[in-house]
């Protein structure tokens, strides 16, 4: 088995302020910023991991003030996932389509031969929200969003296939996204795809156990050469994102 | 025999750099190899330099393309 462990703090770290050279960028004026944590290799942050797999961006990102975003900007290509886990977020996309999505909606927007999005927090509620990047397994595809929502309440203590795989949302990689919330002691032994598939596994709130090693929140740990990875969590209410990807 | 054509995808927004393509629009001629294009090139899209770009080996969804064809937006 191999491994790499990312700390919460060891990530990039970036403030993106919407006056000055970003401001065409940025929206939101003249107080509105984003916060962006990256797991990976992303804009100015270039001394941490490439990417995992077909993952290029995993980015912990918080909008703060009314009208703070990302204005409307092109993608080719890239399948851009969102997971909101607080606040409100407005999506505007260029398939027509303009969406609000609460705590517990995602998207994948896959960007295929061309489209544009605009992400906007439009209330004074900080938005914090997870982007992941994947690369499709075709270019120039037809761009396509879709979106869903997990129920943390219902399916606890459970692994639920949000994207890809056995999900309801499939996409065009050979890539999923599963989510844990828990509140009890467990252990959940998560079987591999495949010897050339790995896992990244982020810890959204609380904390867990992957594999014998301890991970707080916001920790992460990416793992590969493996048939299979063992996740045990505590009683403490834990929130856990998996993402498994073909290396 | 020249080596194949290679594909070069921008990590900043996913612009893609096909070289048998090249950008016409963009003043690069069909058949342009990456190693040609000046180091301070920027992608047309985003202005992610182009030491950010990632040489994929992905296909196109609709086929391999004409030289002549284009992937603006
Ligand atoms: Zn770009």
């Amino acid at each position: 088995m191999e491994s790499f462990v990312l700390k919460a703090d060891d990530r990039g770290y970036n403030k993106l302020v919407s006056v000055g050279g970003p401001a065409s960028y940025i929206a939101g004026h003249p107080d509105a910023f984003i916060t962006r944590r990256s797991s990976f290799n992303f804009g100015d942050y270039q001394t941490g991991h490439h990417g995992f797999g077909k993952i290029r961006v995993f980015g912990d990102e918080i909008f703060t003030h009314a009208g703070c975003g990302y204005n409307m900007h092109p993608h080719h290509d890239f399948i851009i996932m969102a997971f909101i886990l607080s606040g409100e977020l407005t999506h505007i996309n260029t398939l027509g389509k303009v969406d609000t999505l609460k705590a517990g909606d995602y998207y994948a927007f896959s960007a295929g031969s061309g489209g544009k999005h605009c992400e906007l927090n439009i209330n004074q509620e900080d938005l914090h929200v997870i982007y992941v990047w994947v690369l499709p397994d075709m270019l120039l595809l037809p761009p396509t969003y879709q979106r869903a929502h997990f129920n943390s309440i219902a399916p606890r203590n459970k692994l639920v296939p949000l994207v890809g795989g056995n999900s309801s949302m499939p996409i065009d990689q050979d890539l999923s996204i599963s989510r844990l919330d828990s509140d009890a002691p467990g252990t959940y032994e998560y079987k591999l795809k495949s010897p050339n598939h790995g896992a990244y596994v982020f810890v959204v709130e609380g904390s867990a156990t992957l594999d014998g090693v301890l991970l707080g929140k916001r920790d992460s740990i990416g793992v590969w050469d493996t048939d299979r990875i063992t996740l045990q969590t505590g009683a403490e209410k834990s929130d856990i994102l998996i993402v498994e990807t073909i290396m | 025999m020249n080596d194949p054509f290679a594909r070069y995808l921008c990590l900043g927004c996913g612009f893609l750099y096909d070289e048998q393509m090249g950008l016409p629009e963009h003043g690069i001629a069909p058949g342009t190899r990456w190693k040609d294009i000046p180091d301070d090139w920027v992608c047309p899209d985003c202005g992610t330099p182009k030491h950010r770009f990632e040489m994929v080996a992905i296909p196109y969804a609709s086929g391999e393309p004409e030289a002549s064809a284009s992937n603006t937006f």
